[in-house]
């Protein structure tokens, strides 16, 4: 019987997940925010100094096993990085270019950084014993949290979009104004979710006794010994990036 | 007096609807709920009953703009004189869309989260989260993100999150619309013993059958707009031209997130019928209209048979959550979204077949989640999809009438030689089908018609399927 036959598609997917084998995953939230601005300061730096911070901050990422998923995230940016280190090479000049390149692909590591070693609610919690007021954080850890929704949503929209009959397929350049018109299709329920999601969120925690005065933390965040010393790692670091950065003069 | 809730001469209107032909608003009522009480809150799809919950447990008018007039009482308090929190410490709210609901990224989280509000030591949260997963069953899929869950597994989590946190007042907002028919009895179950321990809970539901074990229930019924009072009108739905499909599967696998959700399912799907899919929460029926309607990739083979020859399977999918679909300003521009030629008398029949005449000019996103299905049901057929349509859960947010309505439409698309199947965990919808095909997560369990499987009760206990007393064939 000639039946139609599909073997199996694999999607990509690009989301950052829990490393729960990283030796950063017990660490204190509050250590790895630390980690994570003092390895953006790194930005400020000239090119040699950039490439010997990068090249700890592999080793580093190697020691974390954050390395394989930061590489990732980088080749996901491969187009744009390399569109940009064209652009920079022809309107400046290659220094200028390796530069730029090397620090989103360093902001990249960052990300992972953080995002794979942290959970939303870890990142809330942080937030909030640095003084900032729990609805602000526990609306910065939704946000982090819908990062990786936002994927998932984009995907459910087209499909169910394709599903009715409304998007195309075809990639011929004669219908790019109808393809650029399915947009609509597209943004419009992404927004309208995206809007209901964040009201159906809020109606849930004011629901379920959100802003209560005597809200306990389930587990209150604590510093051991470990994230003291990698605390002072950090602190080290980021002296001496700020010894060596560009700073632009006052 | 033990906190109960208490309504007097409540009305609410949302802004700038006041003249527009829209869900959720509802006249002056007044109504008592003691504690030990049981209250059904009943009326037909869009007659305001989500915004009456909303009233109940406070959120109106705390966070609702909106015209709102007479008192409600949670407890000895008043709600709009009551901070939110307070109140949601006597009277907790399940929503109507769980998916929307899950603010947490794992299923434990989910429940501590309200625990937390409650200010409770870290032993009782531990206590209590273990108490909701093993009281809703949801042990096995603990560590899991919500997001990945069922739209069933979504409903037990968030009725799991709500309950843990034992406020004496309980309002629910069709909480047994997703939950299988065990799940729903099992819950029904749960609400009968909290109630006859003292607890108070007001719940709107249109299957009101599910119910009956629930002690003293008296039923409050919203009018609305009146219930379908004009004659159903004759229904004219004409494909191009009728040709008798039949999609056929064989060793259909999929695989989602790592975990093997349909293994090698030999299917047929006949034209002229329709055909209703049941089985447990989580049993991988949304993957097998996903993957009938390639969105979803697989291993085996899939085809569309038509005058002896196969094609590519080409079928609309109605999705589970129908604000994926819409995104047009009215209804009627939702419809016939970019067909310059439009069938404009079926576009008539097609509105009227769905009861949406009044609201071709609403916008979609606004109206009520039965009357959103309906539309998207619509856009589908209105484009003619070459060899059937499918359905995810059409029963949602429908009542009796609109359901009737439903299947007659079914039925006429299926005449014309189409393949028409539903998934849904309302067995009295799919009792009206006319194959009706028990799922497991092994494969399939029983096929024919639903007089055959409705009396092979061997077949529901091995599916694990309660199978109420009161469900008959019914040709609708």
């Amino acid at each position: 019987m000639p039946l139609l036959s599909r073997g199996s598609k694999k999607q990509r997917d690009y989301r950052p997940t829990l490393v729960e084998s990283s030796p950063l995953r017990r660490a204190d939230p509050r250590v790895k925010l630390a980690m994570g601005l003092t390895a953006s300061l790194a930005v400020m730096l000239p090119l040699p100094g950039l490439l010997v911070f990068l090249a700890g901050y592999i080793g580093f990422m190697a020691w974390a096993r954050l390395l394989p998923m930061a590489v990732r995230q980088a080749w996901r940016l491969r187009w744009f990085l390399a569109f940009l280190f064209v652009l920079d090479v022809f309107l400046v000049n290659w220094e200028l270019a390796v530069l730029i390149v090397l620090r989103l692909a360093l902001l990249a590591g960052v990300f992972i950084l953080l995002f794979a070693t942290t959970t939303p609610r870890e990142l809330s919690q942080a937030l909030e014993s640095l003084r900032l007021p729990y609805r602000y954080a526990f609306s910065f850890g939704l946000a982090f949290q819908s990062l990786a929704l936002l994927d998932d949503e984009w995907r459910a929209i087209y499909e169910a979009q394709r599903s009715r009959g409304i998007l195309r397929l075809d990639r011929d350049w004669r219908t790019l104004l109808r393809q650029v018109g399915d947009l609509i299709a597209l943004t419009v329920p992404a927004v309208v979710l995206t809007t209901k999601r964040a009201w159906s969120i809020t109606e849930s925690a004011y629901a379920r006794g959100f802003d209560a005065p005597h809200r306990r933390p389930y587990q209150p965040l604590k510093l051991t010994r470990r994230d003291w010393l990698l605390l002072a790692g950090v602190a080290v670091v980021a002296i001496a990036i700020l010894g060596q950065a560009r700073l632009p003069a006052l | 007096m033990p906190p109960g809730l208490k309504a007097e001469a409540l009305a609410f209107t949302y802004p700038g609807m006041l003249d527009r032909p829209l869900a959720g608003q509802f006249g002056p009522l007044s109504l008592q709920l003691a504690p030990a009480e049981c209250l059904h809150i009943a009326g037909p799809t869009g007659c305001g009953k989500s915004t009456l919950a909303r009233c109940l447990t406070g959120l109106i008018p705390h966070l609702y703009h909106g015209q709102m007039s007479g008192t409600v009482w949670i407890g000895d308090l008043r709600s709009d004189q009551t901070p939110l929190w307070q109140l949601s410490e006597i009277a907790g709210l399940v929503f109507q869309n769980p998916a929307a609901q899950m603010l947490a990224p794992t299923i434990e989280e989910e429940i501590i989260f309200g625990l937390e509000n409650l200010g409770l030591p870290k032993a009782e949260i531990d206590r209590r989260v273990d108490q909701a997963l093993e009281r809703f069953g949801l042990g096995p899929l603990s560590g899991r993100a919500p997001q990945t869950l069922s739209g069933g597994e979504q409903q037990k989590l968030a009725l799991a999150a709500v309950v843990a946190r034992r406020t004496p007042v309980l309002v629910l907002d069709e909480p047994l619309s997703m939950l299988d028919t065990t799940a729903a009895f099992e819950f029904v179950a749960h609400l009968a013993d909290w109630v006859a321990q003292g607890g108070a809970a007001a719940v709107c539901e249109h299957r009101r059958e599910y119910l009956q074990a629930l002690p003293d229930l008296r039923t409050l019924s919203l009018d609305g707009r009146p219930e379908l009072a004009h004659p159903m009108p004759a229904l004219d739905f004409h494909a191009p031209e009728p040709r008798a499909c039949r999609i056929v599967t064989k060793g259909l696998s999929v695989a989602r997130g790592g975990r093997t959700v349909l293994h090698d399912l030999d299917l047929a799907l006949e034209g002229g019928q329709v055909t209703a899919i049941v089985g447990r929460n989580g049993a991988g029926k949304t993957t097998l209209l996903r993957a009938l309607a390639g969105l979803q990739p697989y291993q085996g083979e899939l085809a569309a048979w038509v005058d002896g020859r196969s094609e590519t399977p080409h079928l609309g999918l109605v999705f589970q959550n129908p604000d994926l679909q819409l995104f047009n300003a009215s209804v009627r521009q939702e419809i016939l979204y970019r067909l310059p030629d439009a069938d404009l008398e079926l576009y008539h029949s097609l509105i009227a077949a769905l009861d949406l005449e009044h609201y071709q000019e609403a916008p979609p996103l606004l109206l009520s989640e039965g009357e959103k299905r309906r539309v998207a049901l619509a856009t589908l057929l209105i484009r003619r999809p070459r060899h059937g349509v499918l359905l995810d859960e059409p029963a949602l947010g429908q009542d009796a009438a609109h359901k009737t309505l439903l299947m007659r439409l079914l039925g006429a698309v299926a005449r014309q030689g189409q393949v028409v199947a539903f998934a849904t965990h309302d067995i009295e919808l799919a009792a009206c089908a006319d194959r009706l095909i028990l799922l497991s997560p092994e494969g399939f369990v029983a096929s024919g018609s639903p007089e055959q499987v409705l009396a092979d009760h061997s077949a529901w206990d091995r599916l694990g399927l309660r199978l109420p007393d009161w469900v008959t064939p019914c040709p609708c």
